[in-house]
């Protein structure tokens, strides 16, 4: 059903993502059958190409060609895709959106080197772009979203960090490659600069909307639809916003000290999923999502007028009141 | 120019990579980046021998190494212990140091070394996962596998930087090196997965390890002095740094 929403959404864009998915089989295309495989196994596994997406929108504010759009929004999906398969080795994940992941299909090193070429392949797509501007955006992005990662390691299963750190830390994992996708759009379609502030900061403030989301999805819904076990961020000691606002709570306690000691039974991880569903911290997590939405809605309301505001707009909601 | 210069430039080129990559909690967890001080002398054979070079030759000469240094990185990932902190900053920095030679490159603007190391990391990996691979592949094939992972890197600069000439030496130094170096951890029986895979195909063949690559490894130190007493171009300083790198590894060789 959500999936139909989605699609529904991209309609008018269909044909321009049809391009960018067959361009994507081609972007990585290896002499390796191994590298292939796993890299189709990628792909197939779907996704939403919300950073594609964007990379459109934000485009449809200047010179939008598909040809030259395509060269920007496959290598933001790329990079996003070869993150995922170097994360699974970090979480030492076996399931991705119901599929088995790289390494966990095949091995660590396997998940290495996909993820190496695809990072390479974004990149070699990318210089298709001689505009240096354009490349400074993406390689500080990067850079962040690597430290960002790094502060994720550093936070994990510690209770004592605030509201701003984990925020600090989404901003990176998540809002980061989002805001630069429709940066890097409105900049390679020769948008003037102050569009393309507004296009950054609408997509910061959705990434934001965006992960908090996906944080609060971590423990509603359930394993099936998630394609992994329902909470499965805090299993890996990631503190996300719903556990940031139960930290506290002594009820949510003897669960903490379980997860942190690595003896939580599955009985005990249903309960405490009940539990978290049931609590304060679900409607506080979806509260602060819907002040980020409001601000990228605000942020489309000072775009200059074009149809493409719609659009922006619908996406922007369906993001932030999603169910998977 | 002697040994000692030679070192200096060396060691001036590694602490310029380990300041570009610099990072508190990375270092704290994973140490400094691995750096191959061979492949560090190769990278900078032209600058030695007095080709022109200024700081754009010497940023890209970094950058280089920095790849070096994440693809390093992350052939250090091991199957077991995976959730180990060493292990999940290990990726971490092998992606970080990858983002930092990408910012640096972008920053001066330098879009065609970002095309050529792309390309040249897209095919290293082609060849490092050929080990994971159930494709009979014959010792030939290995050498050049090992070959590209060596120096391909380093041939990707030499070629946008008109440096083609010193793509023969630098390939066969490389290669004898990473044959020694398999050699060496034969007899220890710490083989590479590559070297294993290059075992597997000389038994195949009815040959044994030691004596397929102590031949390849004579042949190739024999075309490698051939190529830099022929070479017309090579200061006779340079010439006899590369004979004596040759030198130390034939006497590494006999032991």
């Amino acid at each position: 059903m959500e999936k139909m929403k989605l699609k529904l959404l991209y309609s008018d864009l269909k044909s321009d993502i049809d391009i960018i998915e067959r361009e994507l089989e081609k972007a990585v295309d290896s002499s390796s059958y191994l590298i292939n495989d796993a890299s189709l196994h990628l792909l197939q596994a779907g996704g939403k190409r919300i950073r594609p997406i964007f990379v459109l929108l934000g485009a449809k504010f200047g010179d939008y060609d598909i040809e030259k759009m395509k060269d920007v929004a496959v290598p933001l999906e790329l990079i996003h895709m070869a993150s995922l398969v170097h994360d699974d080795v970090i979480d030492d994940s076996n399931m991705r959106r119901g599929r088995p992941t790289v390494k966990s299909q095949w091995n660590n090193r396997v998940a290495m080197y996909t993820g190496d070429f695809i990072f390479a392949r974004a990149l070699e797509y990318i210089t298709k772009l001689e505009d240096p501007l354009v490349h400074q955006i993406l390689a500080r992005t990067m850079v962040e979203i690597c430290n960002g990662e790094v502060i994720q390691i550093e936070d994990k299963f510690r209770l004592d960090q605030g509201l701003k750190d984990y925020f600090r830390r989404i901003k990176r994992k998540t809002a980061l490659l989002i805001s630069s996708s429709c940066e890097l759009g409105a900049v390679a379609a020769g948008v003037d600069a102050k569009t393309v502030r507004h296009l950054k900061r609408f997509g910061y403030f959705v990434g934001m909307s965006f992960q908090i989301i996906d944080d609060v999805l971590d423990i509603m819904a359930t394993d099936k639809e998630l394609g992994k076990p329902a909470g499965s961020d805090l299993l890996q000691g990631n503190i996300t916003l719903p556990i940031l606002l139960l930290k506290d709570d002594p009820e949510m306690q003897p669960y903490l000290v379980k997860v942190f000691a690595g003896t939580l039974t599955e009985s005990e991880r249903q309960n405490m999923l009940q539990y978290v569903r049931k609590s304060h911290a679900i409607e506080q997590a979806n509260r602060m999502s819907d002040k980020y939405l409001k601000k990228a809605l605000q942020e489309i309301d000072a775009l200059p007028k074009h149809p493409v505001k719609k659009k922006l707009r619908d996406v922007a909601l369906f993001m932030g009141k999603r169910k998977f | 120019m002697n040994a000692t210069y030679i070192q200096n430039s060396i060691a001036q080129l590694k602490t310029e990579i380990f300041m570009d990559v610099r990072h508190r909690t990375l270092q704290k967890y994973t140490g400094v980046p691995v750096l191959d001080e061979n492949q560090l002398f190769y990278l900078l054979i032209p600058f030695l021998n007095g080709e022109e070079w200024q700081q754009e030759q010497q940023e890209a000469a970094i950058t280089v190494g920095i790849v070096y240094a994440a693809l390093a990185a992350h052939d250090h990932i091991k199957e077991l212990d995976a959730t180990s902190k060493e292990q999940q900053l290990t990726v971490l920095a092998g992606d970080f140091y990858s983002g930092r030679y990408y910012e640096i490159l972008a920053m001066s603007g330098n879009v065609a070394l970002i095309r050529n190391l792309s390309q040249g990391i897209v095919v290293r990996c082609e060849q490092q996962i050929k080990v994971y691979e159930n494709e009979q592949r014959t010792i030939e094939q290995w050498y050049a596998s090992m070959s590209t992972i060596e120096s391909g890197l380093i041939a990707q600069f030499f070629d946008l930087y008109s440096f083609g000439k010193y793509i023969p030496l630098v390939e066969k130094s490389l290669l004898i090196l990473r044959l020694e170096k398999e050699w060496t951890a034969y007899q220890r029986g710490q083989m590479s997965l590559m070297g294993k895979a290059l075992e597997e195909s000389v038994r195949r063949n009815g040959a044994t390890f030691n004596s397929v690559i102590q031949r390849k490894i004579v042949h190739l130190k024999t075309e490698l002095s051939q190529i830099i007493n022929q070479a017309t171009f090579l200061q006779s300083d340079i010439k006899q740094a590369l004979h004596a790198h040759v030198e130390a590894s034939i006497a590494s060789t006999n032991g």
